[in-house]
Order: C-alpha cells, then structure tokens, then sequence
C-alpha cells in the first residue's frame, strides 16, 4: 500500500548501527525503548531467581551474605520498575500512538531521543553499585533513614549511584510525558478528534498527565536524600547518633506521591494495548467507549489521593480518607473491566495469541483488583501490610496486568514493527507457561502472608509453616523463567523466517495499520479518512475511502 | 498420503491433552485430600486477641465479597470464551454494540454501593481497633532496635518517655520476651532508637511501625482464657541486614502469676547491683573492639582457665556484647550490652578447651568470630 519515500542519499550514510544511534524516527526510538526495556527485564529477572532460590528452603543455602540479598530485591524491584515496565510501556507509546493519530513523529523527536538514551545510562550506572562495594540494599522504596548514609544503614557509593539513577529516570520520564502530551495535543491527523483517538492513545495521555505531575515530586525527594546522605541535609533523618530534626515519615510521604501514581503510569498504557487487542481479535468495537474514557481520567485523578494506602501502618496518616479514596479508585477500575468483558461477549473471537494474553490480564488484574480491597480495608491492611500477601497482590497488578498486557501488545505488534508475524505455536507454548508459573509463584504468596510471612527476609524458622508454599513459588518462579525461552526464541526464529505480515494481518481498526509493516519514515503516504475511532473498519466496509 | 480433515486432531493434541487431564485429575484429587489445609489457608491464623478478633470478622465479611465477585466477573470472562468463538470461514460480522448506557450505569452504581459498604464497616472496626482506653491495666514500651527487641515495663501514670521500672532485654526464650497479663489491657509504645522497624504479631492480625523520632501507640487486649500461651512476633519493616533475626516472643500469663512475676523483676531491678568485677578478674586481658559494627579481630585465642574481654564499644548510640557459643549454638558465656562509647571488662569463667563462636548478639550476621579455647 504505501510505500518507503527515503531518497537514497538520505538512506546511504545513515546505515546499521549508526543509524540506530543516531535516529529521531519514533519507531525506531521506540523499538529502541522496547529491546532496552526487555534486557532489563531479564537482569531483574535474575535478582529475582536468586531471592526465589534462597527462600526455596529454610536456611541459608545460596545467598549466603544477607547484605547480598537485600541488594537483590532492592534492585530486583528498582530493575522491573523503572528500567522494564515503565520504559516498556513508553516504548509501545512510542511506537504506536503517533502512527495512531496520523502523525509523521513526535512531535520533539531530538528530545525523544535524549529521553531514551537517558536510560541505558541509568542502568549502567544502578547496576554498578555491585562493583563499588555493594549496590543498594534498603529496598526500591528506599525508607529513610535506613537509606541513610550511616553504620547498619546504607554505607558506601551503591544508595547514591540508585538515587542518580533514579533522578535520570525521572528526567527521561518528565520528557517523554512532555513530549507525548504535546504530540497528542498538536498533532493529530484531520478528523482525529478527540473522541476518535484509540484508547491507547487515551491511556498514554492520561499516563502522561500523571507523569508530568508526579515525578517532579520524587526527583525533589531524591535531591533531598542526596543532601541528606551526602551534605547532612536532615530532611528525612530523625535523629540517630549525629542528631537530626528530619522527618522518617516525609520521605513515605513524598515518595508515595510520586509512587502510587506510578502504579497507574505501569498499568494504564497496558491496559490501553489490550482495549486495543480485545476488540479487534472480537470483531466488535470496544463496549462503551466514553465510559472508559472518563473511567481512565478517573483514575488518573484518583491515583493521585490514595498515596498514603502505602503508610496505613506507620500511625501517621488519617486513615478513612484515604481509605474510601482507595476502596472509591475500585469503581472506575470496574467500569473497565465490565467493558472488556463485554467487548467478549457476543464476539467471534478468534484465539490468537495476543486474545490469550488479553484474557490473561484480564483474569490476573481482576485478581490483582479484588486483592487489592483487602488492603483498603484499614483493620485487615493492619495483618496484611508488609507480609508476602503485598507481594502477591502488586505482581498481580504489575506481572498479571502490565506484563501479560506487554506481550500481548509484543505479539500484536511485531508484524507491524518487523513485517513479520511472530510464530503461533511458540507463542502458545509461551502464554501456558507463563500463565502456569505466574500462578504457581504468585497465588501462594498469599497464603504465605496471612500466615504471618514478612517481605524483604532472607530465611524463615523451619517450623512457621511456610516451606510447601515457599517451595512452590519457587518451583513457579523458574516456570516463569522457563517461559521466556520460547519467547527468545520466537523473536529471533521470526525475524529471519517469519511469516510476512502484510500491512494489516490481524483485521484490526486503527491507524497503524493503514500503512506498510514496517511503516517508512513520516509513517504515511496516504491517510483514510477518519470519521469514527475506527478508521479502518470503517474503511474495509467501504464507510470511507483513502485519499 | 491421503489429507486428513482439518478438524481432526493431531496424534500430539490428543497426547497433550490426555497429560493436561491426568495433571487435572492429580490435581483436583491433591485438593480433596487436602480440602480443609487449603479452606484454612485462605484466612488469617485464629486471632488471639480482642482487637485481632475483629479485625478478623472485618476480614471474613472483605472475604465473602472478594469470593462472589470473582465468582460473577471470571465466570463472565470464560463463558465469554467458550461461548463466543469465531468459526473457521466465518466472515460475518457480529453485532457491532457500541455500549448500553443502562448496563454501564448499573454496573458503576452497584460496585459504588458495595465499596461504599466495605469502607463503613472498615470504619466501624478501625475505630474500635484504634480505640485506647483511658484507663489501662499495664504499660509496657517496646524498644526495636537494629536488631533486638527490647521491653520497658513503665509506671501507670507513665507516657511514652518515661523512665522505666525495668527492662526486659532478652526478646525470646522463657526468662524474656514479651510478658502481659491475659484478661488486662495492655498500653503499648512503640520505639526506635535507629530506623523503622514494625511490631507484628501474627496472631494479633496486627502490626504498627516502629518509627525513629516519634512515638505510635496502641492497646493489645489478650482474653483472659489465653493464659499460658506464647505467640510468636517479627519485625515486619525491613531493617537492614538483620531484619530476619529480629524475632520476639508474647508470653500471656494469668493476672496473678503477672503480679509475681512483675514484683520479682521490680525486686531485682530495685537490688544493689553487685560490686562490678573488680580488674583482678582470673586470666589475661584480651582486647577486642567493636567499632562500625565490626569487631577488629575475628579470630580469638584464650586459656582454659579463665580470661577477661576487654571491650571496646566505638559506635556510638549502639549498643554490643559478647557471647560464646558452642559448636551446637549453645550460649557459654553472655556479656551483659553496653551501648557506645563505652569500654568494659567481661570476666568470662573457665571454660573447656576446643574452638567457640563468639559474636555480638545484636549483630550476628555483622560482628562474629572463632574463639579457641586451649
């Protein structure tokens, strides 16, 4: 259909390795975010499999420097949160929401390309720490003072290189949030009115919104810590052997802030790709459109008053309202789920594997959801807080939602971004897998928390209880890894082999798929035009017509 | 080779098939034998306490919501995915419903109303767990501190800064731990010297944190038919590197056996010390310093007979000591803590030769090292 439009001379010395480098085409910045993001995701990985082996049993048996473990979930969580999810999801926005709206780029694409480049640097330099004496250990929430620069706290280089780190992200996510903001604003295609745009788009505008409020809040609260390590600040020290006059409290205050609207930023763009995929792979349009509009602002601003849902416990913090604020972000959660189902119901579903992780997040997040109303109950969150139910309960948010939304996103996409399919078998064999090990590691997590298992310990008394359960998880949490091998493999079998996607393989409605796979720099040569928020259904049943 | 029919299954989903059956089948006959471990496991341990007692109705009503919403909502979702499969060659389109605005209005107003519900009777029991009586029967401060718990026990009209009565130092074991009279109300403080740390005790369905630099609070009402029971507590608000180790015990007694035991620690507590050990302590002196919560020798060597630590605490606010232990983990010899900058002679009896562990008990995983005895 359309066709590449680069003069030779712009392609010749723009050329393999250079050019990714270099380039300012948000596809290829994206792709860039997305391969980025899934390296990350198998170092964090690794952390994780480490604190799965040592728990395995009661005792020491793998770990056997308690320091070592605390490093591991500390940057086990820093590495899946802001180096996989977060830059996974923009990578996806990257991608898809300007081809989405009709636009050629971003709409700073220079600025888009320091924003990801920002990245690698960040990790490079989080993960250094295990070469400087130790990476950080005082959990990716980091709690001050135990964040602190002092003996049995966080001594040495690793707590600031995660502070640095993390203050890079945070720049990276400010422009990033900026520039999406500015391109669904200013950039949309003729007739892309608002209420047209996909629902990706929605969620990675919402998200952006979020992104740009809240994460100046932490790179300040970031600042200050590094102050308080380095220059002895006393922002959030309360005291210890040097005296203080800071605030242990503040530092939760702040860093929840940001970090409660940071869970919507890792599950909305998800969520978004899979209100992308559920319709299509049902034939139908997405049930109830405006409502899930309205329903993903809501969040969006409810997000932002259930901060301190983290802090129930602390004795500082006036608990019913952020208690009903929290039972309340339940209702429009709801809608959205009720509307996914019923963008099923009546369908012709077809069951590819996109629809199959679609349905799995669908499955996950809604016991991630429910979970999740045990904690808003004050008196119960008392007995759950800290334990592994916590743990449970944010990977069936952020494993069960976002990342079963990622691959289905992965899936749905990598035609359009490789013009070849990736291979359906492969992916089947991958979503059992996963699907059984998430399962099989996360679901008795929350039986390990009612029965009083704490986070963040290295070992447990033989004699708690806790060694079926433990070993489960474990035994689950190597399924998970094992799932991953199929999806390697798939990746690069169907970049050399794959079946050729052709530009709209799936039948799908949106904009992206109007052009060629992969698309040519500036994405378009012709648009169709756009009367409905499915420009392409409209245009296969001859409602509307290329120009 | 003749082609068979697409629809017929391949030999391998057939074989796939059949093993996913036999797993089913493992599977559901595992989850009969064990109905009633698996039924429990979905709760919190029985409360042991009157607060933990109402925190556990809150969660059983959370529970039964919890169950028929995921009920109704996953049994829409695989109705949906059985039901509604797209047939090979089937190129119709299915209805193409846009939305219905009485379901969608339905189905924001019902979970409205129940979460409306779960907040107010989460309200009603928050406020009853939170309450504190005026007029307790005991006040004890709970001392966390990286990473040993410690127990004030305070006067009646006592804050949460006074000055104990005594202290309970030994967080574990039948001479420490956390002792309450059952029956009585007990006023809890919580304190850090350090960082947060967090009171739990899983049978109370209960924790509060522990934060440096204020002062939480709360009461614990044990029924008085739980006399002579022991619960299990951990620090639950990671610590640092000996966060696991900081374990408690609750040790509920009857009020009467309570009083003795109360007078007999007063008692002690109120004696005149015995005259410190004076230098002539039997045996050499043998230097050790605890500085940056390390010792600054990790291998010892001492007589038989006898010999005196010389101990050096450099860290100052935190508290060390020195114990011996066996091959077996038993403790040999104890000193008592003292907290930096302080220097101190620990006379440690004769003990049999061979090789030891010594370390500091507040910092195990930090401060350890081999002792040989000759």
């Amino acid at each position: 259909m359309a066709t590449t439009t680069l003069t030779p001379a712009a392609s010749a010395y723009r050329t393999g390795l250079y050019e990714w480098l270099t380039t300012t085409d948000h596809k290829k910045i994206g792709i860039l975010y997305i391969v980025n993001s899934f390296i990350f995701f198998f170092i964090g990985g690794l952390f994780a499999l480490g604190v799965r082996t040592e728990l395995a049993q009661p005792g020491l048996q793998f770990v056997h420097d308690e320091l070592l473990y605390n490093q591991l979930f500390t940057m086990h969580g820093t590495v899946m949160i802001f180096l996989f999810i977060i830059p996974m999801l923009v990578g996806f926005g990257n991608y898809v929401a300007p081809l989405q709206i009709g636009a050629p780029d971003m709409a700073f694409p220079r600025i888009n390309a320091l924003s990801f480049w920002m990245l690698p640097l960040a990790g490079i330099l989080l993960l250094m720490g295990f070469l400087t004496g130790g990476a950080a250990q005082a959990g990716w929430t980091s709690y001050s003072p135990l964040a602190q620069d002092r003996p049995l706290a966080s001594t040495g280089p690793g707590e600031d290189l995660w502070i640095m780190a993390l203050l890079l992200i945070g720049t990276s996510s400010i422009l990033g949030g900026i520039n999406f903001l500015v391109t669904i604003f200013k950039m949309r295609a003729p007739g892309m009115t608002m209420f047209r745009m996909p629902i990706l788009v929605w969620t990675v505008l919402v998200t952006s919104v979020l992104v740009v409020m809240a994460t100046p809040v932490l790179t300040s609260a970031l600042i200050m810590l590094f102050i308080d390590r380095n220059y002895g600040g006393h922002f959030f020290d309360p005291g210890g052997p040097n005296g203080g006059g800071g605030s242990a409290i503040l530092w939760q205050n702040v860093f929840w802030f940001y970090s409660h609207p940071a869970v919507y930023i890792m599950v909305l763009p998800a969520m978004g790709m899979i209100s992308e995929i559920l319709p299509v792979f049902s034939r139908k349009p997405l049930f109830g459109y405006k409502a899930f509009v309205f329903a993903t602002a809501g969040i969006g601003a409810l997000g932002f008053s259930v901060w301190a849902h983290h802090m129930f416990t602390t004795g500082q913090v006036f608990l019913p309202f952020f208690s009903l604020m929290t039972f309340l972000i339940a209702v429009p959660t709801g809608v959205k789920m009720f509307n996914w189902i019923f963008t099923l119901f009546r369908g012709k579903l077809t069951f590819s594997t996109p629809l199959l992780f679609a349905l799995g997040f669908l499955s996950m997040f809604l016991i991630g959801g429910i979970n999740g109303a045990f904690s808003a109950a004050v008196p119960v969150d008392f007995a759950l807080q800290d334990t592994y139910w916590v743990v449970a309960h944010l990977h069936y948010v952020l494993f069960g939602g976002s990342v079963f939304g990622v691959m289905a996103g992965l899936y749905y996409w990598f035609p359009k971004m490789t013009g070849r399919m990736l291979n359906e078998t492969l992916g089947k064999v991958q979503f059992v897998l996963m699907f059984v090990g998430f399962n099989l590691t996360f679901f008795p997590m929350h039986q390990l928390g009612l029965a009083g298992m704490p986070r963040r310990i290295a070992d447990y008394a033989s004699d708690a209880g806790w060694n079926d359960l433990n070993l489960a998880a474990t035994i689950g949490g190597f399924t998970i890894a094992a799932s991953t091998l199929p999806l390697i493999w798939n990746v690069f079998s169907s970049l050399r082999a794959g079946k050729p996607a052709g530009d709209d393989p799936w039948e799908a409605n949106t904009l992206e798929w109007a052009t060629s796979s992969p698309p040519p720099p500036y994405n378009f040569d012709h648009l169709p035009e756009i009367r409905s928020e499915r420009p392409l259904f409209d245009l296969r049943h001859g409602r509307t017509v290329v120009h | 080779m003749s082609t068979a029919p697409r629809s017929r299954p391949s030999s391998l989903a057939i074989v796939g098939w059949l093993v996913a059956a036999a797993i089913g089948i493992v599977l559901a006959a595992w989850v009969v034998l064990h109905a009633g471990t698996i039924w429990n496991s979905f709760f919190p341990p029985e409360a042991k306490s009157v607060e933990g007692q109402e925190i556990r109705n809150l969660y059983d009503i959370v529970f039964i919501f919890a169950v028929v919403i995921f009920a109704v909502v996953e049994g829409l979702i695989i109705w949906s995915v059985i039901r509604y499969h797209r047939k090979p060659g089937d190129d119709d389109l299915p209805p193409q419903t846009h939305g219905n605005n009485l379901a969608e209005i339905t189905w924001t107003l019902i979970p409205t109303v129940i979460v409306l519900f779960l907040f107010v009777v989460s309200w009603q029991t928050l406020n009853s767990v939170e309450a504190v009586s005026p007029d307790p029967g005991l006040k004890v401060r709970a001392v966390a501190g990286q990473f040993q718990w410690s127990f004030d026990y305070l006067p009646a009209d006592a804050d949460g800064n006074t000055k104990a009565l005594f202290t309970v130092t030994a967080p574990v074991g039948p001479d420490g731990g956390l002792v309450l009279p059952a029956g009585e109300v007990t006023h809890l403080y919580l304190k850090s010297p350090d960082v947060i740390h967090a009171f739990y005790v899983p049978q109370f369905l209960f924790k509060r944190d522990v934060v440096p630099g204020l002062i939480n609070q709360f009461d614990l009402d044990i029924p008085a038919s739980d006399a002579g029971q022991t619960y299990r507590g951990q620090c639950a608000e990671l610590c640092g590197v000996g966060h696991r180790i900081m374990l408690f015990e609750v040790h509920a007694v009857s009020p009467a056996d309570f009083k003795t035991w109360m007078d007999k620690q007063i008692a002690a507590a109120n004696a005149t010390p015995p005259p410190a050990p004076s230098g002539a302590a039997a045996g050499p002196s043998i230097p050790l310093v605890a500085q940056n919560v390390k010792f600054d020798q990790t291998t010892l060597t001492a007589p038989a007979s006898g010999f005196t630590i010389h101990y050096d605490n450099r860290d100052n606010g935190t508290p060390h000591d020195f114990v011996v232990l066996d091959n077996g983990g038993a403790k040999v010899y104890g000193s008592p803590t003292i907290t930096g900058p302080k220097v101190a002679d620990f006379p440690v009896p004769p003990i049999p030769a061979g090789t030891y562990k010594f370390e500091c008990s507040i910092h195990p995983t930090l401060m350890f090292g081999t002792l040989t005895v000759q």
